[in-house]
């Protein structure tokens, strides 16, 4: 929070050349289209390698990971500028507290960011995990109402510790398929996105895609490198929301025993440089079109129900005294009038004029 | 006195039927004691009675109540009030005064002048004949007495005993001359006599009771003649000619209350058969007269047709008819609460038409008064409008006395809560013959009462053992000022605390003003206003777990305000209340700790405090303003002992804006409930009650800001059984329903149930949603079945939700 000192990027240095080159090509990208200012969330479960995330992106020990215990319960935001391009990074404490989402963690997320513009959310998950289950729906559900649908429009899925070999000798790629099936599955059924919204289904063709990449692929976004053998790796997992975008799974191994190419540049097994990646589909979904999200009050506690309807409070009362209590002091009129009266109470009221 | 004339035929001969109102029918003492009022269902009362002391000392003869009994046994049963006070209801004790030398005037006719003049004096008219038969045996018992000393088997007639010995009487025989036969104790006739086999009597006793016998009217001749026995005693026969009338086919009823009695003129022995004829002609007159000025009577038709049949199946008016028919109207008139009204006369006889007169008992008089502790008549602070104003119309003068309204008035009057003893007490008027005076005489309760009531207890100290600074001094101070300006205003204030050493712990406090009779205590509009300060604690069931959630921590939700609202009484149970609320409300957590949000037990055993916020200013204090209305409307009854009818509620509490955030809101809720009757039957006590079908539904609902510790929650006894308070869920929205089977059994009533609560989907509308923080479902129905004993409900509920089913004992009525 307190690093919103903008500070040169210097950590782009220390990435490969190659990494490096792909990088500036991508702000410069960024800069054509008149954005100067990329403000990235990172959300996730705790212990799933958010804050290593961001410092592999970042290039340096931006923030301190605690691998062992839960962070703190505040966010952070780095913040680091480039020749004129200005890159924030918020990294969240995890949302996941002892099985049950951290409400405080979360309210401390929603102060921090209020205010705030996001362009791009990652979220975070592992790539080992194997299940899938309520508490992903939960944490996406969270996400969802604290900062609403349209958030998605501008999410990214990354899934660490990319580097593993799959059990029982599944292929990498239809493990990985199925992982991120299930997780955007998940994510559908957590941010509530109606199903007949998707126009491809989450069990898109991971195959397909290997078999017929170029075209295709480009289009979206167009702004591939040339290098076709290299996207031909890159797993990119599409799922189009109703405004037609997709939210793309990206890979991330964050370890240092990552294996390098011949660029010394961070692979994945598939042999794709990550970092560029990311930062490409980073580049792609915060110009692809949808808007920023500017996260204010009325966005982070969302549509007040104490305010739904107050305007209409004075009808309700005039037809509470008009068709509620009129009717039942008639009613109570037409008890006392009904009333069965005792025999000698009715007798001599005829008699009364009588006299001494 | 007189007298039943044996008349010439061809006169017209008013019989006078003395009504003279010797006995004191001394009613019992009621006292009244009740439970503290629960719920209005389970109201219980203890009568016992007790006769007065007053009544042995002015009546030394044990009197037989015959005539007044019906009253007797229903009086109790109706009588029911709700506060530990006696009441005494009392009738006349003294004599009408239509009795007297005056009393044999009417007949007027030749046969009867000499015993006019005893029969008066001595007081032994018909009715005492009637009330008091066992008198003189009753004395007489016990006594040593005499052989008859004469041979077994013979027949003495009466003159011959002798007057020195006491005889024993063995046997009463009845012989109707006419129809020659011994009529048996069944028989009207017989209770007339006070004499008892067995008792033991004097010539002269033997001899009075003839002669009251033969001057009593119904008989136109008696005779009576003793047998001696082997054993020294004596049988009595007594041997009659009863009364007879030429045959009627009409009869009139009149109400000869408030007449003045005709004072018949002396008859000179000289009068010439002319002026004879004269006299018995005015005398017709005037008899004419006095009925046409007579009022009509209460005496309904069917009870008139009831008595013309009687006349016409006789044939022969006689004096057993008269006097059936005087029991016939009497019964009439004491059954429905007359119980100042006796047949005084009738007259008319020896024509078509019989009229029965009688006095039916007019109020003359209605007459307010205070009483000290020890009886003497005060002037009290309490104004007299304030008890007029509770006093049935029928009580006031020109009415005819009713006891029911006496009940009434007594209960009306004891509802005030203003008097330690309330008697209504109707007596006869001294200056009007046949009128009543109605006496009311209350003695008040205090003014100012205070009140201190201290209780220790004893808190586990350091270690768990009780140490004595663990002792801590509790209770209550209380103050009541009661009937201010006699118009029955009060303030009252309480403090309670359970440690006088540290008040702030826990200090509940309450003071209260009402003031009744807000439009004049003349205006029959009956609006009281209240204002009051309280203070109350309660567990919020808004943070309450869900199945399968272990502990939620307790949030106790601190109320702290005034307010002030007017109450308009409809009916007993039917009402209008409005008013304005302002209040502070402080959330704390299990220490006493303000805490602005709901706790939460991790399932690592930490608490977090980020749960749903309690308040609306996220402070754990808001204050607030609101107008609030209630009307409910209560048409239920008891049908032998069960509840029977129909409750509706609507409840609605507006914000004004006025508060912290500015609270503006529009809570309402409406219940209704409706007791059916599943099968007709006959009330009266003792009798069984029917089988009732509850159906009850309530929907709760609130528009605009809505905290937490204002949101409707769904659970617990008085929502949806089988659950916990709030155990299904908070909502804006809510809807219960229920229903409920209840049957009786021996004396009790065993009842099946199912309910359901639905919180609509507006659980999310509440601000944090602690439905589902807290894991529970925002909807759930039980069903289950128990037994009422008692107060106490003990039933079986099952709660769909899980499927699991406990016992539950409960105390009052769910609906």
């Amino acid at each position: 929070m307190a690093s919103q000192v903008i500070r040169e990027w210097s950590g782009i240095n220390t990435f490969a050349p190659a990494t490096q080159t792909k990088l500036f090509e991508l702000l410069g990208k960024l800069k054509i289209e008149n954005v100067n200012t990329l403000t990235i969330l990172v959300m996730g479960k705790g212990g799933v390698g958010k804050s290593s995330t961001v410092n592999s992106l970042i290039g340096e020990r931006a923030v301190s990971i605690s691998p062992f215990q839960s962070e703190g319960t505040r966010p952070v935001m780095v913040s680091r500028s480039r020749a004129g391009f200005t890159l924030n990074v918020i990294d969240t404490p995890g949302l996941i507290e002892g099985g049950y989402i951290n409400d405080m963690a979360l309210n401390n997320i929603k102060s921090f960011l209020l205010n705030k513009t996001i362009d791009v959310l990652l979220y975070v998950d592992r790539l080992d995990s194997y299940r899938v289950d309520n508490l992903d729906r939960e944490v996406v559900k969270a996400i969802t109402d604290s900062l609403g649908k349209a958030i998605w429009n501008r999410a990214l899925v990354v899934l660490t510790h990319a580097q593993l070999s799959p059990p029982d000798g599944l292929p990498y790629d239809e493990f990985f398929s199925k992982r991120s099936e299930a997780l955007i599955r998940a994510l559908r059924l957590g941010a509530g996105l109606k199903k007949h919204d998707m126009q491809i289904e989450g069990d898109a063709r991971l195959p397909q895609l290997y078999d017929a990449p170029s075209e295709a692929m480009l289009t979206p976004w167009g702004l591939f490198p040339s290098s076709q053998t290299e996207i031909h790796y890159f797993v990119i997992f599409y799922l189009i929301l109703s405004q037609g975008s997709a939210i793309p799974v990206v890979l991330v191994e964050n370890s240092g025993r990552c294996n390098k190419n011949e660029n010394e540049e961070k692979i994945l097994p598939t042999g794709t440089p990550w970092i560029s990646h990311l930062v490409q589909i980073i580049t792609e979904v915060a110009l692809n079109g949808s808007k920023s999200i500017v996260v204010d009050k009325k966005l982070i506690e969302g549509p007040n129900p104490n305010d739904r309807g107050k305007i209409l409070i004075p009808i309700f009362l005039a037809f509470q005294y008009f068709f509620a209590i009129k009717p039942i002091e008639w009613a109570i009129r037409g008890d006392i009038a009904q009333e069965s009266r005792p025999s000698w109470e009715t007798r001599d009221t005829s008699m009364v004029s009588r006299r001494f | 006195m007189p007298v039943f004339a044996s008349a010439p035929a061809h006169l017209r001969t008013p019989i006078r039927l003395p009504s003279s109102f010797t006995s004191r029918p001394e009613l019992p003492n009621i006292s009244a004691t009740s439970s503290a009022p629960q719920r209005s269902s389970s109201r219980k009362c203890q009568l016992s009675y007790s006769s007065s002391s007053s009544a042995p000392s002015q009546n030394p003869e044990p009197l037989k109540l015959e005539a007044l009994s019906p009253i007797l046994k229903n009086l109790p049963k109706v009588i029911a009030t709700s506060s530990a006070i006696v009441i005494v209801f009392n009738l006349g004790s003294h004599l009408f005064s239509c009795n007297g030398a005056g009393g044999g005037g009417g007949g007027g006719g030749n046969g009867f002048g000499g015993g006019g003049g005893g029969g008066g004096g001595d007081g032994g008219s018909f009715w005492r004949r009637f009330f008091a038969p066992a008198a003189m045996a009753d004395e007489s018992q016990n006594q040593e007495w005499d052989s008859h000393g004469l041979p077994a088997n013979i027949v003495v007639q009466l003159n011959k005993l002798s007057g020195f010995k006491k005889y024993r009487v063995s046997d009463i025989f009845f012989l109707d001359r006419r129809r020659g036969v011994i009529v048996g104790p069944e028989d009207s006739f017989f209770e007339m006599v006070s004499l008892r086999p067995d008792g033991v009597y004097t010539k002269a006793q033997l001899q009075k009771e003839l002669e009251t016998l033969a001057t009593c009217g119904m008989f136109e001749k008696v005779d009576m003649e003793g047998k001696t026995n082997p054993d020294g005693s004596i049988g009595v026969t007594i041997s009659f000619t009863e009364s007879t009338w030429q045959s009627a086919d009409k009869f009139r009823c009149i109400n000869v209350g408030l007449l003045p009695q005709t004072k018949p003129i002396e008859m000179d022995p000289d009068m010439t058969e002319k002026e004879k004829l004269e006299y018995f002609k005015n005398q017709e007159k005037d008899y004419k007269r006095r009925i046409d000025r007579a009022r009509p009577c209460l005496l309904p038709m069917p009870v008139y047709n009831e008595v013309l049949q009687m006349l016409r199946d006789q044939g022969k008016v006689s004096a057993r008819l008269l006097q059936r028919i005087r029991d016939r109207v009497q019964k009439w008139y004491h059954d429905e609460g007359y119980a100042c009204a006796q047949v005084v006369n009738f007259g008319n006889l020896n024509t078509k038409e019989v009229v029965c007169e009688v006095v039916e008992g007019d109020i003359t008089q209605l007459v307010i008064q205070f009483q000290d502790k020890l009886g003497n008549v005060v002037e009290g602070n309490t104004q007299i409008p304030v008890v007029k104003r509770e006093l049935p119309r029928q009580l006031r003068p020109s009415y005819v006395f009713n006891i029911e309204a006496g009940k009434q008035a007594l209960r009306n009057i004891n509802s005030l809560a203003l008097f330690s003893n309330i008697e209504v007490n109707p007596r006869p008027d001294e200056k009007v013959d046949g009128g009543i005076i109605v006496e009311i005489k209350l003695k008040e309760l205090e003014q100012k009462t205070a009140e201190v009531s201290t209780e220790w207890s004893i808190v586990p100290g350091r270690g768990g053992y009780p140490t004595l600074a663990s002792l801590q001094p509790g209770g209550t101070v209380t103050f009541e000022h009661r009937n201010i300006k006699g118009l029955n205003r009060s303030i009252l204030g309480s403090v309670t605390t359970s440690n006088f050493v540290n008040p702030q712990d826990d200090l509940a406090f309450k003071l209260e003003y009402v003031h009744p009779y807000l439009d004049g205590v003349y205006n029959p509009r009956n609006r009281t206003l209240r204002v009051s300060c309280f203070n109350s604690r309660k567990l919020s069931p808004v943070f309450t777990g869900g199945p399968g959630v272990d502990e939620v921590p307790p949030i106790w939700v601190d109320r702290a305000g005034a307010k002030a609202n007017i109450t308009e009484n409809f009916t007993r149970q039917s009402k209008f209340t409005y008013g304005l609320v302002m209040e502070e409300i402080t959330t704390r957590d299990e220490s006493s700790h303000i805490c602005p949000n709901g706790q939460r037990v991790l399932p690592s055993g930490g608490v977090t405090v980020d749960g749903p916020p309690t308040t609306l200013s996220g402070t754990g204090i808001d204050r607030m303003a609101f107008l609030q209305a209630n009307i409910t409307r209560d048409n239920t009854k008891f049908v032998n002992g069960t509840i029977v009818g129909q409750r509706n509620v609507f409840q609605v509490d507006q914000g004004l804006g006025v508060g912290s955030n500015f609270p503006f809101f529009n809570r309402h809720q409406l219940t209704l409930t409706r007791f059916f009757q599943l099968k007709e039957v006959e009330e009266g006590a003792g009798k069984p009650p029917p089988p009732v079908l509850v159906l009850h539904g309530h929907y709760g609902g609130c528009v605009g800001d809505l905290p937490s510790y204002d949101a409707f929650t769904l659970g617990g006894p008085y929502s949806v059984r089988g659950y916990n308070m709030g155990e299904i869920g908070a909502a804006r929205n809510i809807l219960e329903l229920a229903a409920e089977l209840r049957i009786p059994v021996r004396g009790t009533h065993v009842y099946a149930f199912a309910e359901h609560g639905n919180d609509l989907g507006s659980s999310k509308d509440v601000k944090g949603n602690p439905t589902e923080v807290y894991r529970r479902m925002g909807k759930g129905s039980s069903y289950g079945c128990g037994v009422k004993l008692g107060l106490v409900r003990a039933e079986y509920a099952v709660d769909h939700n899980s499927g699991t089913g406990a016992l539950f004992f409960r105390f009052g009525e769910r609906f």
